[in-house]
């Protein structure tokens, strides 16, 4: 009887242990995931905030900027369509390059014939995707001067019009 | 009577030595399951709080490796920016060389940071492939100032960035009056100074001087540091050179002639396409080709001198063109 009284009691002790150490696993878990939460949405953020600054300053890269060929001073924020077309056939170096998930040149006055730019349709197009050709994930943009070299009645002209560079990033799920 | 109370003091003795065994026995139990469930408690926080450290620095290096971005200069030459830490930092900068799956190489950042007088373990380090920066091993201090300066060689290949610290100056002894105006007007560089060296002060001497720490000589475009000497071409290598450890400095050239060289194909093929399209012929095709082979060959800075000569055709030559490349 005694006997009995006694693992009785060592069975609810176990118990009592047994709960309370799930109760702090769990806890210890939803500390965890939501650490996790936290962190996913802090790399989100930083992502966002890594498009926002780079899509201001991109078109100043070498890749893109217009440099001193469309006139006697450098230009900010001027994209040189004709050097991005050359970069767009080879793109596969650059993947990784910008940490972004797209760019994308989109033609906004004068509006042209709404299609991709590609080797045949340039320049009567409108707009040039980088790296990704789907526009999926979250996008963010800022005004350029999209300018190319033309010839018109014999003689060669800079042509230049206004585009929105747009960098488009991931959420991280 | 005697005899009960003797049965009493019998019973109450055997009471306690029961209750004695049974009491004992389910705390013993209690208390070692107990020390179980603490100690693997305290192991999983010992474990878990490097991991959140880490996270933290992590997250600190990804936003100091954002916050270079607006460096990206536009048509000025140089820039400057200040970044700010909470508590003591050590910002560790390392250079990748290019690999088949990353064909420019890459920056990596790498932060720890100083709690209860301790440096925290730099575990996780952060890559970035469009950044080059020139710094020592690594960089302590609270507020850090970072330089910038194009890089052209002869058409822009990349902002250079020079990280320094304010528990870190410079003193640029003699330097060429473009150096000083450079680095006091354009940059208001607040921890390089000029002739007037504040004590523990990083001595770098142009031409002449004594107890240099770094010799720069203009003549032979050379920059020695710590007994090693690297090669530069421009003010912005020059700067790289005198910032950064030897390690890092040929690491980082060998990286800028990744892109040189993929800089060189797309105005090389721009040339072709502008031929084709509006008839601009171009004169400088060929040039580009040499100079896309000499950077693909570059090993180190000491082969710079052999591309000088064609750098310099293509500057000329492009400044002339009806249809500048660049």
């Amino acid at each position: 009887m005694v006997k009995k009284k006694g693992q009785m009691k060592i069975q609810q002790m176990s118990f009592l242990l047994i709960a309370v150490f799930i109760f702090f696993v769990l806890l210890g878990m939803i500390f965890v995931s939501y650490y996790i939460k936290n962190m996913k949405g802090k790399a989100t953020e930083l992502q966002e905030e890594n498009a926002h600054l780079l899509v201001s300053k991109i078109a100043n890269s070498p890749e893109f900027s217009c440099e001193m060929v469309y006139s006697s001073s450098e230009k900010t924020d001027c994209v040189d369509a004709d050097k991005v077309m050359i970069l767009k056939e080879n793109i596969d170096k650059y993947s990784d390059f910008w940490g972004v998930k797209s760019i994308e040149i989109m033609k906004v006055y004068p509006i042209g014939a709404n299609r991709e730019c590609t080797n045949l349709t340039y320049p009567k197009c409108k707009s040039i995707n980088l790296l990704n050709t789907s526009s999926s994930g979250y996008g963010v943009s800022n005004f350029v001067t999209l300018c190319r070299k033309e010839k018109y009645n014999g003689e060669i002209i800079n042509k230049c019009e206004l585009a929105k560079l747009i960098v488009r990033y991931e959420e991280i799920n | 009577m005697t005899k009960n109370k003797n049965k009493k003091v019998t019973m109450t003795k055997n009471k306690n030595k029961k209750g004695a065994l049974e009491f004992s026995f389910s705390w013993i139990f209690a208390i070692i399951v107990g020390a179980f469930i603490l100690f693997m408690a305290i192991f999983a926080i010992i474990k878990l709080i490097p991991l959140f450290n880490q996270g933290q620095d992590a997250e600190t290096a990804t936003a100091i490796g954002i916050l270079l971005n607006p460096l990206e200069s536009g048509f000025e030459s140089a820039t400057k920016s200040l970044i700010r830490t909470q508590v003591e930092t050590r910002i560790y900068g390392d250079c990748i060389e290019s690999t088949p799956s990353e064909y420019f190489g890459k920056q990596t950042i790498q932060i720890s940071e100083k709690t209860y007088n301790k440096w925290s373990y730099t575990g996780m380090d952060i890559a970035i492939q469009n950044k080059y920066l020139f710094s020592e091993d690594y960089v302590e201090g609270k507020n850090f100032y970072i330089y910038s300066k194009s890089f052209d060689f002869p058409f822009k290949i990349a902002d250079l960035l020079y990280l320094t610290s304010n528990s870190s100056s410079y003193c640029f002894i003699d330097a060429p009056e473009r150096i000083k105006d450079e680095m006091k007007d354009s940059l208001n560089a607040p921890n390089v100074f000029f002739e007037v060296c504040p004590e523990e002060s990083i001595r770098v001497c142009f031409s002449t001087g004594t107890n240099c720490d770094v010799v720069v000589r203009e003549n032979q475009k050379s920059v020695r540091k710590n007994g090693e000497i690297v090669y530069y071409e421009g003010d912005a290598l020059m700067y790289a050179a005198i910032f950064s450890s030897k390690k890092i400095y040929e690491c980082q050239l060998t990286r800028l002639m990744k892109r040189a060289e993929q800089l060189s194909l797309i105005y090389k093929e721009k040339s072709d396409f502008l031929s084709q399209k509006v008839g601009c012929s171009s004169g400088i095709t060929t040039n580009l080709i040499l100079l896309r082979q000499g950077e693909r060959n570059l090993e180190s800075s000491s082969d710079l001198f052999s591309l000088v000569n064609e750098v310099e055709i293509l500057e000329i030559k492009n400044s002339n063109e009806e249809c500048r490349l660049w």
